[in-house]
């Protein structure tokens, strides 16, 4: 192997999992915050690429440009089903949060495939093939820019998270819901916050995906699979280790893809799952924090 | 089938026996099972239409196949969630078996059983040996699926993505083809028969005792002296064991088996989870009271609905299991439970009935 093809590999893993670590770092924040495993994690990613795709035919709208529409519209959603379903199962039998979300996401897909009907769709524009070339790489825009953007949207969540009043209210909720409550904290309106925040981010990494990318209704579970993976490998409720984790899947799954054929990559990500869960179920990163 | 219901003339030792059973949720249920089991084999003889007799094979299938994963989630609380991948190993089974060797499906779905029974102890051997939690067991089975799905895509020896059929034109006895479909539904209703008594049996044994604890409370199962992982491993197998089979009828059935449409997991929720859940997870007749409930009620929809639109199904299941976590999460068979108990107060408290 060329030292080209070598680091073209390592491009194409980094920025797939840069879209991973978005929709990882979403289900991470919902597992630290309400130890509960989203089932319907990939569905709003899913609605997300739809949004952008809607905003496209209806109004003819960039896929960037969807990116605000899409934050709202699936914050909102993901708010409503916090307050209306998820709240309701936080303290019941793990078998029944799971069923419920299983049932969220079916229900979802059924209804994007109603509006949308199952077949593929895509959207079209200018700079949908677009290339740069440099360092004897190339970069398809749409990919870098999707790369930059979930990494800058990271970011921020981390900045969020870190330094404002509300985002220490999240960790507060995460560490402990009862001393958060004691101390005033509004823990339900965390919950909707972050179920909110952990849906739109995930939405947006769809929209990132939008310009060169087909869809289907059923495309979330993919990334639902893909997702646990990630949170698992760099453990369950950590947003560093999701982060990192997302980027290490991404590139392990592009030098599968080469080696192995683009179908059955898909068994690299299992075994490192299988593995992973089975010799160091706490991750990589070991320690609980948010 | 229906031999537990006593006629009318009859007095003494049988009445006392059925009012032994009325008095008893446990048994009720099960006369339940065996009146539905019974009012099921008289299908074919008011209904011509091979259209509606397929959905009541299937949904018999689904009956069969939701108690064995009632044995494994409901029972023992384990998440198994992917539980068709034993189905569709048993399918494949039946079906290499049938297609290669040229054996008899009545041997071949025995012996899906006893493969998927093997793949049961191997998938429990690796989560218990390394105590997978809830919900890491839940993602461990989904991953093994879509692992498996990959699988068996590139798997040329099973057909790889075209899948494996056979061809329906020579009905015979032994090849398990009809002509018809009654004897289908026969064969499936002494599956759910078969099912419905193991199911009964581990549940009264200690055994199911055990399986309840460890559902409610795994530590404390543990540290009462109940060996987890044993239990917890009998009743993947079990589970697995019986999917196997119901996997190798469904594909006799259906005569067709490809990598995308077993390896999935709205067919896991349909075929599955959907009966047990509505009808009520761990309760003896949830899972034939629910999937006689499910497959009809979607095929309605589907007939009424469609309009060239798809996703009705979807839609009809993900609010189906919505509506039943909110609002009755121990589903169909809880609801009929607690009007039983009312009824059964009034009947003790009444004298007049005490005959």
């Amino acid at each position: 192997m060329s030292p080209e093809i070598f680091f073209q590999i390592i491009v194409n893993g980094l920025f797939t999992g840069g879209i991973y670590s978005l929709v990882a770092v979403g289900l991470t924040l919902i597992y630290g915050v309400m130890v509960i495993v989203n089932f319907a994690h990939g569905e709003f990613l899913m609605l997300g690429i739809y949004v952008a795709f809607w905003a496209w035919t209806l109004m003819d709208l960039d896929p960037y440009v969807a990116i605000p529409i899409a934050f709202a519209l699936i914050f909102g959603l993901g708010a409503l089903i916090q307050r209306g379903l998820v709240q309701r199962v936080l303290d019941a039998h793990p078998l029944n949060q799971i069923i419920l979300l299983v049932g969220v996401s079916t229900l979802l897909i059924g209804l994007v495939q109603f509006f949308f009907s199952a077949e593929p769709k895509a959207i079209h524009v200018s700079y949908e093939t677009a290339v740069i070339s440099a360092f004897g790489l190339r970069f398809a825009i749409a990919r870098l820019v999707a790369f930059f953007a979930s990494m800058a949207i990271s970011l921020l969540l981390f900045i969020f998270l870190r330094y404002t009043r509300t985002g220490k209210a999240i960790r507060a909720v995460s560490q402990s819901r009862d001393a958060a409550r004691l101390m005033g904290i509004n823990v339900n309106f965390i919950y909707y916050l972050t179920f909110g925040i952990g849906a739109a981010i995930t939405a947006v990494a769809g929209v990132l995906l939008a310009p060169n990318h087909r869809m289907i209704p059923t495309m979330g579970q993919g990334y639902s699979v893909i997702a646990f993976v990630v949170v698992v490998l760099g453990t369950m409720g950590n947003f560093i280790g999701a982060f990192i984790g997302g980027l290490i899947i991404g590139v392990v799954e592009a030098f599968a893809g080469f080696y192995l054929g683009g179908d059955v990559k898909i068994i690299a990500s299992m075994m490192i799952f299988i593995l992973i869960l089975l010799f160091r179920p706490a991750g990589l990163f070991g320690r609980k924090s948010t | 089938m229906t031999t537990e219901i006593p006629t009318t003339s009859s007095r003494g030792p049988i009445r006392n026996w059925f009012r032994g059973v009325l008095l008893d949720w446990d048994r009720t249920q099960m006369l339940i099972c065996f009146t539905l089991v019974g009012l099921l084999a008289l299908a074919p003889l008011f209904i011509s239409s091979t259209y509606y007799l397929g959905i009541i094979i299937l949904a018999t299938i689904y009956a069969f196949i939701g108690i064995s994963w009632n044995i494994v989630a409901g029972f023992t609380g384990q998440l198994l969630i992917a539980q068709i991948i034993f189905l569709a190993i048993g399918a494949y089974t039946t079906i290499v078996l049938f297609n290669y060797y040229l054996i008899s499906p009545w041997v071949g779905i025995l012996i899906a059983g006893l493969v998927a029974g093997l793949c049961g102890i191997i998938v429990a051997f690796i989560t218990l040996r390394y105590g997978l939690k809830v919900d890491y067991f839940a993602l461990f089975t989904i991953a093994l699926m879509v692992a498996l799905r990959t699988l068996f895509l590139k798997w040329d020896y099973v057909g790889g993505a075209v899948g494996m059929w056979f061809s329906l034109t020579d009905p015979s006895l032994d090849k398990m083809i009809f002509a018809t479909k009654a004897p289908y539904l026969y064969i499936a209703l002494g599956l759910v028969v078969i099912g419905l008594l193991i199911q009964y049996a581990i549940y009264r044994s200690k055994m199911g005792k055990y399986f309840l604890a460890i559902r409610e409370d795994d530590d404390a199962a543990s540290a009462l002296g109940v060996n987890t992982a044993r239990y917890k491993m009998l009743a993947v197998v079990i589970g697995a064991a019986m999917a196997g089979i119901g996997g190798g009828f469904y594909v006799m059935y259906v005569t067709f088996i490809e990598p995308p449409q077993v390896f999935n997991l709205g067919l896991n929720i349909e075929l599955v989870m959907a009966g047990p859940i509505i009808g009520g997870l761990g309760s003896l007749a949830g899972p034939l009271v629910g999937a006689l409930l499910n497959k009809p009620f979607v095929e309605i929809m589907r007939g009424a609905l469609a309009e060239g639109r798809s996703g009705n199904s979807l839609i009809v299941y993900g609010s189906f299991l919505i509506l039943t976590i909110m609002f009755m999460p121990r589903g169909v068979t809880g609801v009929l439970h607690v009007i039983y108990l009312k009824i059964i107060r009034r009947f003790t408290n009444n004298p007049e009935g005490d005959n």
